[in-house]
C-alpha cells in the first residue's frame, strides 16, 4: 500500500509532512511525548501485569519498607505504593485531559462566537473573560469544594469551568484576523450562514492554535487536581489521585517513608512538565504567532 | 516570566518541597525562654482566644476560653480530673462544702474565707448574682437544656456571708448535682460588675464588654478575679499572657508567673515551634507518633491526654432509604460486628486510642462502666455479621447484602424493609485528618467483606453539623445516614457521664433520633437516683442496643512537654489549668 493510499484510508496521521518534522526536531518536545505515553501505559496497562488489591485496606501490610514484594512499599492503610501510583494517576490523567478538553471546547466556542460576531456582543462576552480571570481558580475550587465533595466527573465538570478563560482569547484572537479572511467573506457573499461559517472555516483553521492551548489545559488541569487534592479536597476514599496521596503522605515526612511522598511528587511534576514540553514543540511545529 | 516557566516553577516547587520535607529530620534542639518564670503553652490549631466571661453562650463556646476564665475567676466546684481521678477538686473551689438535704432536694454550699483580688470578700451575693444572671437570661447560656440547671434550681436562699442554699424541684442523685450542674456556678464579683441591679441589663452590659477582645487586659472590669492569674494581655490574634494574682488566697498558688498561651493556624506550625524549641508544652498528631524519639532526644517527654469522650458514629434513624434497616438490631449487629476497633486503635491511631463499646468512656477506669460493656458485646467478627444478615433474609448480590425474604419473621429482613433493599449506606465525615481518612477506608474495607456498601463523603466539621440534623422523613435535609465528627472524639462529657442529651428520645445531641423507652427510664433514674447502678445498666444497655457505631475512642491530644515541667495531670475533661504547673528543675 502506497503512502498515498494509506492517507487516503486514514492509516497515516494527517499531520503535514513538515510540521511532524519540525516536531521531531525538538528533542524536548519528543522526550515529553514519551514521558506521557509512558505514564498512560504505567497507569492505564499497568495494574495488568502488577495486580494490587486498591480498593481494601490490610491493617497488617501498613508503612511497610520497599522490597522485593512492594517495590515502594506500603501506604499507612496496606495499600501497595506502585499500584497506588497506578490507581492515582488514572484519575489524575483522566481528570487532567477531560478537563482540559472541557475547558478547551467551552473556551473555543466562546472566543469563535465572540470574534466572529464582534460589536457589542463580543465587548460582553470578552467582559465576562476578563472578570473570570481577575478570579484566581483556586479560590473558586476551594469555594467549590467546601459546599459540594466532588466526584471525578465533578471533578471534571468543576475544573473545566474554570479553566476556559484563556483559550477563548487565543481563539477569539485568532477569529478576529481569520473572518476578514478572502473566503470567510465570499461564503458570506454567496449566502452561507455563520455558523457554517465558524464550523467549516474559522475552526479549522484555528486547530493549530486550539491543539497548543488544549495542550497546556491538560497540563494545568492535571497541576489543578493536585491542589485540590493536596488541600484535602479532591476524590474521596478509596478512591485517590496523585496530589490525594502527596497530601497523606505528608504527614509522614518527618518520619523517613519517603516512598509515600517522593514517588506521586516526581509523577506529578514529571507528568506536568512532559505535556508542557509537547505544549512547546507543537507550538514551535505549527510556528504559531507570539511563541516566547 | 512566561506562563510555561510559571507551570515548570510551581510544580518544581512543590516537588521540591516535598522532597525537602521528605528528607528533613534534624532538630535544633534548643530550649524555649531558658527561664523557668514562665512557660509557653500551645493552644489547639485554629484556635483563637475570644471570650473572658465565664459565662458561655453558643457563639463563644469553647473548653479553651473556659479553661482560660477558670483561671481568672475560681469555679464554685471544680469537678474535673486535674487531681488524677475525676471528683471534686476543692483546692481549685471556692466552695468547701456541700451538704444535701436527707431527701436530695437540697443543698447547701459552704464558701471558703477567700477574697477577691481588690480586698473584698467573696460571699453568696457573688454566687447569687450568678445564679440571677443564668435563671433571667437562661436561654443564651450556652450550658442550658430545658429541664435542667437552671429550670429545676427552684429556690436560693441565703444563709449568711459564706452559706446558702439551692433547692432542686425534686430529688437528684448528688453525685450528678455536683459534678453536672452545681460545677457550672462561678462566684462574680457582683460588687463591680452589677452595674444596674438588674439581671437583663447586667447581662447585656457584661456581653457588650466582653466582645471587646482589645479591651480584655485595659477594661478595669476584668481585673477584679478570685482566681490564680489575671490578663496581662489579651491579642486580638490570640496570644494570651497571665500573669499570677499576688491576692490569690485560695488552695492552687500558681507554679510559674508568666503563662503565655499561643495560637497557632494549623498543626504543622505549631510542629515546628515544638522542633525549634519554642514551646514548653505543645502537642503532635497521632500519625506523628512515631517521631515520638526525635522529640525525646529534644528535651520532651510525649504524654497521651486521653479524653472523658466517647466517640460514634450516629444512625439517620429516620433516613427514608436505610431508616428502616437501621432500625433492626441484628443490622446493627451485623454492622458493629464488620468493624474491627482493636486493630484500628492500634494501628490507625498509633495506639493512641481505645476501642469503646458503649456510652460510658473507656479511657479512664470508673464506677460508671458495665461489666457489659467493658467485655465488648459484639467482637470483630466478618464470619459472624455476615450470618447475621443472611439468617434474617439477606443475600449477597453482585457483591452488596440485598433483602431476599422481606417480612416480620424470624428469619426475614424486619419490618419495614422492602424486598430488593440493597446494605448501602454513606456517611458524611468530618475533613481534615488523615487519621480519620484512614479510619474510614479501614471500615469501607472492612463493611465490605461482610457484604456492606459503604460510601464516604467529607465536609469541614461545621458542615457534618448543620447537614446532619435531626430530623423527619419527610424533610429533604434528612437523606444523610451516617455522619461522624469525632476526630478529636464524639462527645465530651461532664464528670458525670449522662447520656440525656445523646440517646434520651429527642434529646438535644441525639442526631439520628434514636429511641428507647428502656432507656430513656435508665437516662432519668441516673440523674435522680444515688447509687452508680442506674448509670452501670445504662451503660450496659446501650452497649447491647447500639444506637450508633461505637468507635475507638482517641485521645484528646497527644502532648509533648518539656523535661521539668511537672506537677499537674492532664484533665480528661479537655481543661487545662495553668496553675497546677511547675517547673520541678
Amino acid at each position: 500500500m502506497s503512502v498515498q493510499s494509506a492517507r487516503r484510508w486514514g492509516l497515516v496521521a494527517q499531520f503535514p509532512a513538515p510540521l511532524k518534522a519540525r516536531f521531531a526536531r525538538n528533542k524536548l518536545a519528543v522526550a515529553g511525548l514519551v514521558v506521557v505515553a509512558l505514564f498512560f501505559l504505567f497507569c492505564f496497562l499497568g495494574p495488568v501485569l502488577y495486580s494490587t488489591d486498591q480498593v481494601h485496606t490490610d491493617l497488617t501490610q501498613v508503612n511497610l519498607h520497599p522490597s522485593g514484594s512492594h517495590w515502594l512499599g506500603t501506604d499507612a492503610v496496606g495499600h501497595d505504593e506502585v499500584g497506588r501510583l497506578m490507581y492515582g494517576g488514572k484519575v489524575s490523567l483522566l481528570v487532567g485531559l477531560a478537563a482540559g478538553v472541557l475547558a478547551t471546547v467551552i473556551g473555543t466556542l466562546w472566543g469563535a462566537v465572540a470574534g466572529y460576531a464582534g460589536g457589542w456582543i463580543d465587548a460582553v462576552m470578552m467582559r465576562v473573560v476578563d472578570a473570570g480571570i481577575a478570579i484566581p481558580a483556586l479560590f473558586i475550587l476551594l469555594v467549590v469544594s467546601a459546599i459540594t465533595t466532588p466526584g471525578v466527573t465533578g471533578l471534571i465538570v468543576i475544573l473545566g469551568l474554570v479553566s476556559w478563560l484563556v483559550p477563548s482569547r487565543l481563539v477569539r484572537a485568532e477569529t478576529l484576523t481569520l473572518k476578514s479572511r478572502d473566503y470567510v467573506l465570499t461564503l458570506r457573499a454567496i449566502g452561507g450562514s455563520h455558523s457554517r461559517a465558524i464550523t467549516r472555516h474559522i475552526l479549522p483553521n484555528s486547530v493549530s492554535t486550539i491543539v497548543v492551548a488544549a495542550t497546556f489545559q491538560v497540563a494545568d488541569a492535571i497541576l489543578l487536581v493536585a491542589y485540590v487534592s493536596y488541600l484535602g479536597l479532591g476524590v474521596q476514599p478509596p478512591s485517590t489521585d496523585w496530589g490525594g496521596m502527596l497530601s497523606a503522605g505528608l504527614t509522614a515526612a518527618y518520619s523517613g517513608r519517603w516512598w509515600l511522598i517522593v514517588p506521586p511528587g516526581l509523577a506529578i511534576i514529571l507528568v506536568v512538565c512532559a505535556f508542557n514540553a509537547v505544549g512547546d514543540g507543537l507550538r514551535d511545529a505549527f510556528d504559531v504567532k507570539g511563541r516566547g | 516570566m512566561s506562563p510555561v516557566r510559571s507551570r515548570l516553577l510551581a510544580g518544581a516547587s512543590l516537588t521540591t518541597a516535598s522532597l525537602l520535607l521528605a528528607g528533613c529530620s534534624g532538630s535544633s534542639g534548643t530550649s524555649s525562654s531558658g527561664s523557668h518564670d514562665s512557660i509557653d503553652y500551645a493552644l489547639p490549631a485554629n484556635f483563637t482566644p475570644n471570650w473572658i466571661l465565664p459565662i458561655g453562650t453558643a457563639a463563644h463556646l469553647n473548653t479553651n476560653n473556659i479553661s482560660i476564665a477558670n483561671a481568672l475567676w475560681e469555679p464554685l466546684v471544680a469537678y474535673d480530673g486535674s487531681t488524677g481521678s475525676m471528683g471534686w477538686n476543692k483546692k481549685g473551689s471556692v466552695a468547701t462544702a456541700a451538704d444535701f438535704a436527707a431527701d436530695n432536694k437540697s443543698v447547701t454550699i459552704t464558701l471558703g474565707d477567700r477574697h477577691w483580688s481588690d480586698g473584698k470578700p467573696v460571699t453568696s451575693a457573688d454566687v447569687k448574682f450568678w445564679f440571677d444572671l443564668i435563671k433571667a437570661n437562661k436561654s443564651q447560656w450556652a450550658g442550658y437544656n430545658p429541664g435542667k440547671a437552671p429550670d429545676n434550681w427552684t429556690a436560693f436562699k441565703t444563709v449568711d456571708a459564706r452559706h446558702f442554699t439551692i433547692t432542686f424541684d425534686k430529688a437528684y442523685n448528688p453525685q450528678w448535682m455536683l459534678a453536672n450542674e452545681l460545677s457550672s456556678i462561678t462566684p462574680l464579683p457582683q460588687h463591680v460588675w452589677d452595674k444596674a441591679g438588674d439581671a437583663k441589663q447586667d447581662w447585656t452590659y457584661l456581653n457588650n464588654a466582653a466582645k471587646n477582645i482589645s479591651g480584655y487586659a485595659s477594661n478595669a472590669l476584668w481585673k477584679t478575679v478570685s482566681g490564680p492569674y489575671t490578663v496581662k494581655s489579651f491579642s486580638t490574634a490570640g496570644k494570651v499572657v497571665l500573669a499570677a494574682n499576688s491576692k490569690y488566697d485560695g488552695g492552687e498558688k500558681p507554679g510559674i508567673p508568666t503563662v503565655n498561651l499561643l495560637p497557632f493556624t494549623t498543626a504543622d506550625a505549631e510542629k515546628n515551634a515544638l522542633r525549634s524549641g519554642s514551646v514548653d508544652y505543645g502537642y503532635i498528631e497521632a500519625t506523628d507518633l512515631d517521631q515520638k524519639d526525635s522529640f525525646t532526644a529534644q528535651g520532651y517527654t510525649v504524654k497521651p491526654w486521653s479524653g472523658w469522650a466517647i466517640t460514634y458514629m450516629p444512625y439517620n434513624f429516620n433516613n427514608p432509604a436505610m431508616g428502616a434497616v437501621f432500625k433492626q438490631l441484628y443490622a446493627r449487629q451485623a454492622v458493629q460486628r464488620s468493624i474491627d476497633q482493636s486493630s484500628l486503635a492500634k494501628v490507625i491511631f498509633n495506639g493512641t486510642a481505645v476501642p469503646g463499646y458503649g456510652p460510658i468512656p473507656q479511657a479512664q477506669s470508673s464506677s460508671f462502666l458495665s461489666a457489659t460493656q467493658k467485655s465488648d458485646p459484639y467482637p470483630f467478627s466478618t464470619s459472624a455479621a455476615k450470618s447475621l444478615l443472611s439468617g434474617h433474609g439477606w443475600s449477597e448480590e453482585g457483591g452488596v447484602m440485598t433483602c431476599t425474604s422481606p417480612g416480620t419473621g424470624a428469619s426475614q429482613c424486619g419490618e419495614g424493609v422492602a424486598k430488593g433493599t440493597k446494605f448501602e449506606m454513606q456517611v458524611l465525615s468530618q475533613s481534615g485528618s488523615t487519621v480519620t481518612d484512614n479510619m474510614m477506608s479501614a471500615i469501607q474495607s472492612s463493611l465490605a467483606k461482610t457484604g456492606i456498601k459503604f460510601s464516604i463523603k467529607t465536609a469541614p466539621v461545621n458542615s457534618v453539623l448543620s447537614q446532619t440534623p435531626q430530623c423527619t422523613a419527610s424533610q429533604s435535609i434528612c437523606k444523610w445516614q451516617l455522619s461522624f465528627f469525632g476526630t478529636a472524639g464524639s462527645w465530651y462529657f461532664s464528670a458525670f457521664p449522662t447520656g440525656d442529651s445523646l440517646f434520651q428520645t429527642k434529646g438535644g445531641a441525639n442526631f439520628g433520633n434514636y429511641s428507647n423507652t428502656d432507656v430513656d427510664k435508665l437516662i432519668s433514674a441516673s440523674t435522680t437516683s444515688s447509687s452508680t447502678q442506674e448509670i452501670q445498666e445504662y451503660s450496659a444497655a446501650l452497649a447491647k442496643d447500639l444506637p450508633v457505631i461505637w468507635l475507638p475512642e482517641p485521645d484528646y491530644q497527644i502532648s509533648v512537654v518539656k523535661n521539668g515541667l511537672g506537677g499537674f495531670s492532664q484533665d480528661p475533661l479537655a481543661n487545662f489549668h495553668p496553675a497546677q504547673w511547675k517547673w520541678t528543675s
